[in-house]
């Protein structure tokens, strides 16, 4: 690992004062769970490393009358087994429930969970120069790319966004609050990642000396879930995940959102599914064929062709779910 | 001396003596030595598949904080054939300066073609291979071509149905939980060099350090205490021990280096993969007459076949007409280790899986199709060795069979293949195996009676995870009316004599001999000794029983701390080695998989597990059901989850972790229930590779049974589960 200089600020004002204005140099360091494994792989090499231990202010989750606001440095463990977050967001608590291990989740934070690096396995391989490192070409595309995207729109990098939090709440409209060096903005979330494509870019879309400092959730009575496709129970990854939410009207569902994880270099906002099932009762019958509309414009790789099934089928079951049905598939 | 006829503590259930230690962390791994002033050692490794170093410079490293030492393993024009060949090693103050200096050495390499992936390595004739050397000979390699006689005439004469298949798994690794590797110290004057090695083989790896620094063997010492798995895959220093020793030398300091998590994926050991093409052919009752396979499989950059070739079909090795013919597709990987039984879980998945197809294509039950083609019990054999495995195979199988089928309630669970309503759809499925496991010496064992009542077991054998330690007690405990809880066991030792490498599940039944027979050298050395102590007791007379040396002659009984006592200043000590008779091999074992299979999304979950397995006289029972449900685990992974990934343009394994090279935790595993069959007429048997060969072949029959289509190739992944269910439509 290469040696760097510790910073441990107070606020998110001095925190944000130490970062500079390029990737690579310095980076924010929160539960570590990311950033220390690059490091020991080489992949990141900061000369500086800011840790948010000190800065308390991006602790806690506050229920309030007409928001939820969950400081970025609130750990996955606390949203998870947080009483009032499982029962108004359960897509958010459950998936974040089934991210890593006890001791990721004990660590993880959310604004990390938010601004992970991707987990391609040519990008994480010291050895293999990507394009989002200084190399000219990306591997997965006809490489081993059964754990990557099926949805793209001509990127040059196929990875899959590593965010499960990410989908949830897109789905449930929430926002960041960023602090930047002139002050603080709020970015819709579903406006927050992008698909980077060179070593000077991220997975989303801050600078690199701004960080997210707070997520926001509207109040709302929005039925909602996640539901991921895993093929280990224990430690994994989810092969695909859906997050819905919807209002329930008698006219059948209204204003649906169906957002899916680890299909596309971001998370990705299924509009034609959602049109799918706006003002349908929920039914098998009628969640599947919003899966289907979810997965039509699939254009998987050489091995990922599976997934585009997955895609169908993670719809159909959160729908099922989110509108408190039989889950049909539990034996 | 035989085994006891009557057993108070042999064949119970008797916890790990160092359970305790191990679930809290005072047990001391090889991982875990830290000497003072260490010094840590780190391993440059070639980051192409196949390559020719052009140049090393190393002239940076003096600048590198922490900096000590370097050892060049490979020269400039030297060839590294896999990405992970050893190019050069550096030690340094921390762990984390010697990953440093790693990166501060330069090699320059002419890149060379190589071949990662079998289809492309078999493409390669003679002057297009990867492997170097000179011409480039070919990646591939006869393994073997055997047909039973008139084969193509009368196979097939009289058969109604006839199946053709194709089955495999891929490369693996060993993944052992404790890296391989070690720490290195050397006496002052460099004259005697310890040791602390995870290794399988204590005094066979203090030879070879011994030899490679041309010293005198008892000048190593090798200490072995706790071990983390091993599975076929440490019998020696290796390179990196080597090297270690190297740099300790070098340094005059002590130095540790251990693999890092990559490098025992990428070099620390592979079971080669094994693909097939089965024909098996048979009549409407379900007798199989002729089996044929073509098959291949990589053991990596090295050589060697990747089946068992003279055990295909596997377990029905009478049947009539048998056809085989094995390919070795040689690659630029690492070269595959024996692990956990090697070539019979590859033999198990060509052969059992087949057979249920088979059973699908005539109507039949499998277990009827088993019992069908079970082969005999050998007459010649229950002439010569009835106790053998040969000759009771039949009966010991069926009486297996019988078991299982009641643990599992085969008979109301099982349903034709494909057959079941809903997504989700459950399906058993059977395999059967076969394991030598036979013991040997030499395994010289010490036992010291002090007379504060102390009993001492001493070997140089080592533990590798499975209880040799309270195997050793059980036995010591049995003979000299103890529990176990009152013996010391001190083994992983070089200095205690030579004993054999813990391989082909020899180490109980290599070892648990030689401490019967120390028992007994030294129970007659004991009570010689207290004899005329005891008022004169005539030696013959004395017996030991619970807690008490018993006079017969006049029925006095001495507790055994009394009894101890008298012997004074002067302890009594005797050995024993293993001999023929207290031991023997040959086993069999009958597994059932239940699996929930969800058809919409091809995940597999197993969900419960029977293993019925024989293993001769058992010693603990505890720590053989813990055996078996380890194979099982194992071998779930192996059916589910296992599989080392080698990218075609890089030549490099995309997956060399435990997070894309994945694992099932306990929510993936199913429930395990174990039953022994205890056959102490049998002498004891080795029981650790056995449970994990059929594993993985009964759950492919499971899913078979469950979705009606066969799953062709392991690991059964939602990709290629779905697949299946698409081809079925």
């Amino acid at each position: 690992m290469k040696n760097f200089t510790y910073f441990r600020p107070t606020t998110p004002e001095q925190a944000v004062a130490l970062l500079e204005n390029r990737w690579g140099n310095t980076e924010l360091l929160a539960g570590g769970t990311d950033l220390h494994d690059l490091q020991k792989e080489y992949v990141a090499q900061p000369a500086r490393v800011v840790s948010l231990s000190g800065v308390n202010a991006l602790a806690g989750i506050r229920v309030e009358e007409k928001s939820v606001r969950i400081g970025a440095g609130a750990k996955l463990a606390d949203i998870a087994n947080h009483a009032e977050l499982k029962r108004l967001f359960p897509s958010l608590t459950d998936a974040a429930d089934q991210i890593g291990g006890p001791q990721i989740r004990n660590m993880g934070t959310l604004g990390g969970n938010l601004c992970q690096r991707n987990r391609c396995w040519y990008f994480r391989d010291e050895h293999t120069n990507c394009l989002l490192k200084t190399g000219q070409r990306c591997f997965a595309l006809d490489g081993e790319n059964k754990y990557h995207a099926i949805f793209s729109q001509g990127h040059r990098c196929v990875i899959v966004n590593p965010s499960t939090l990410a989908p949830a709440l897109i789905a449930l409209g929430a926002s960041a609050v960023v602090q930047g060096p002139n002050g603080r903005r709020t970015i819709e979330l579903g406006r927050f990642f992008r698909a980077p494509g060179a070593n000077n870019e991220r997975e989303h879309v801050l600078e690199a000396n701004d960080m997210v400092v707070e997520v926001t959730i509207p109040r709302s009575n929005l039925a909602n879930a996640s539901y991921e496709v895993r093929h280990k129970q224990a430690y994994d990854w989810p092969l695909v995940q859906a997050a819905v939410s919807f209002e329930r009207g008698d006219g059948g569902v209204r204003n649906p959102r169906v957002v899916l994880g680890h299909v596309a270099p971001t998370p990705h906002v299924a509009e034609a599914a959602a049109r799918s099932i706006t003002g349908q009762a929920v039914s098998e019958a009628t969640a599947g064929a919003a899966g289907r509309a979810a997965a039509q414009d699939a254009k998987p790789l050489s091995q990922n062709g599976y997934k585009v099934k997955l895609v169908e089928v993670a719809v159909k079951r959160a729908l099922i779910i989110a509108a408190g049905q039989k889950r049909y598939w539990e034996v | 001396m035989p085994w006891p006829t009557t057993r108070r503590v042999i064949g119970t259930k008797v916890s790990r003596l160092d359970g305790p230690e191990k679930a809290t962390g005072r047990a001391k791994y090889s991982y875990d030595i830290n000497r003072p002033g260490m010094l840590h050692a780190r391993i440059l490794r070639s980051h192409y598949a196949h390559a020719r170093i052009k140049n090393i410079d190393t002239s940076a490293l003096e600048k590198v904080p922490g900096f000590r030492a370097f050892h060049i393993i490979k020269n400039a024009g030297a060839e590294c054939r896999f990405a992970g060949d050893e190019v050069l090693a550096v030690c340094a103050d921390t762990e984390e300066h010697a990953e440093d200096c790693l990166r501060a050495v330069r090699v320059d390499y002419d890149e060379l073609p190589h071949a990662v992936k079998e289809a492309d390595a078999r493409r390669l004739v003679a002057g297009q291979g990867t492997l170097g050397g000179a011409n480039n000979p070919a990646n591939t390699q006869a393994g073997g071509d055997f047909a039973t006689a008139n084969f193509d005439a009368q196979a097939y004469q009289g058969t109604s149905h006839q199946i053709e298949g194709t089955y495999g798994a891929p490369v693996i690794s060993h993944q052992c939980l404790e890296s391989h590797g070690l720490v290195a110290e050397w006496n002052q004057d460099q004259s005697e060099l310890t040791v602390w090695a995870s290794t399988q083989a204590v005094p066979n790896t203090a030879n070879q350090l011994a030899q490679n620094f041309k010293i005198p063997a008892a000048r190593v010492r090798c200490i072995t205490h706790y071990m983390g798995g091993g599975f076929g895959s440490k019998f020696g220093p290796d390179i990196q021990g080597t090297v270690c020793a190297e740099l300790a030398r070098k340094t005059r300091a002590p130095v540790k280096l251990m693999l890092d998590r990559a490098e025992e994926v990428t070099v620390g050991g592979q079971r080669p993969s094994a693909y097939g093409t089965v024909k098996v052919a048979g009549n409407r009752q379900g007798d199989i007459r002729a089996f044929e396979v073509d098959c291949y499989g990589s053991p990596g950059v090295g050589g060697g076949a990747t089946v068992n070739f003279n055990l295909l079909p596997y377990v029905y090795v009478t049947v009539p007409f048998i056809k085989r013919r094995h390919q070795i597709v040689r690659m630029n990987v690492q070269t595959a280790r024996a692990m956990r039984a090697p070539g019979h879980p590859q033999n198990c998945i060509l052969t059992d899986q087949a057979l249920d197809d088979l059973a699908a294509a005539v109507g039949i039950n499998p277990i009827e199709m088993r019992l069908r083609n079970l082969p005999p019990n050998d007459p010649n054999a229950l002439k010569t060795a009835p106790n053998t495995y040969m000759a009771r195979r039949n009966s010991i199988y069926r009486s297996q069979i019988e078991i299982i089928r009641k643990m599992c309630d085969w008979d109301r669970v099982w349903h034709p293949p494909g057959r079941g309503d809903g997504v989700v759809k459950t399906g058993l499925g059977m395999a059967l195996h076969t394991w030598g496991g036979g013991g040997r010496g030499p395994n010289p064992t010490r036992i010291t009676i002090s007379a504060d009542g102390s009993v001492l077991v001493q070997s140089s054998s080592q533990d590798l995870g499975t209880g040799q330690r309270t195997v050793a007690a059980i036995v010591t405990a049995e003979i000299f009316g103890l529990e176990p809880t009152d013996i010391t066991v001190q083994i992983g030792e070089s200095q205690h004599g030579p004993s054999t490498p813990s391989g082909g599940s020899t180490t109980c039944p290599g070892t648990a001999p030689a401490i019967l027979r120390a028992c007994e050298a030294t129970r007659a050395a004991f009570l010689a000794a207290i004899a005329p102590r005891l008022n004169n007791a005539q030696v013959d007379d004395l017996v030991i029983e619970r807690g008490n040396i018993l006079n017969r002659a006049n029925n006095e009984r001495t507790p055994w701390r009394q009894a101890c006592a008298r012997l004074g200043q002067n302890p009594v000590q005797a050995t024993g080695d293993w001999a023929a008779g207290l031991s023997d091999q040959g086993v069999g074992g009958v597994q059932v998989a239940e699996v929930k299979v969800d058809t919409e999304t091809g995940v597999v979950r197993c969900t419960r597990f029977w293993a019925v397995q024989d293993c001769g006289l058992v010693i603990n029972k505890l720590c053989c059901e813990s055996q078996v449900a380890g194979g099982v685990i194992m071998g779930v992974n192996y059916a589910l989850f296992e599989e080392c990934i080698y990218d075609r343009a890089t030549g490099r394994q995309v997956n060399p972790d435990m997070e894309f090279y994945k694992l099932g935790g306990i929510q993936d595993m199913p429930q395990i229930y174990v039953h022994m069959m205890d056959m102490p007429e049998r002498g004891v048997i080795g029981i650790g590779e056995p449970p994990t060969i059929s594993t993985a072949a009964a759950v492919g029959n499971a899913v078979f049974n469950a979705i009606g289509v066969r799953v062709e190739q392991a690991p059964f992944t939602p990709e290629r589960v779905l697949a299946a269910l698409a081809r079925r439509k």
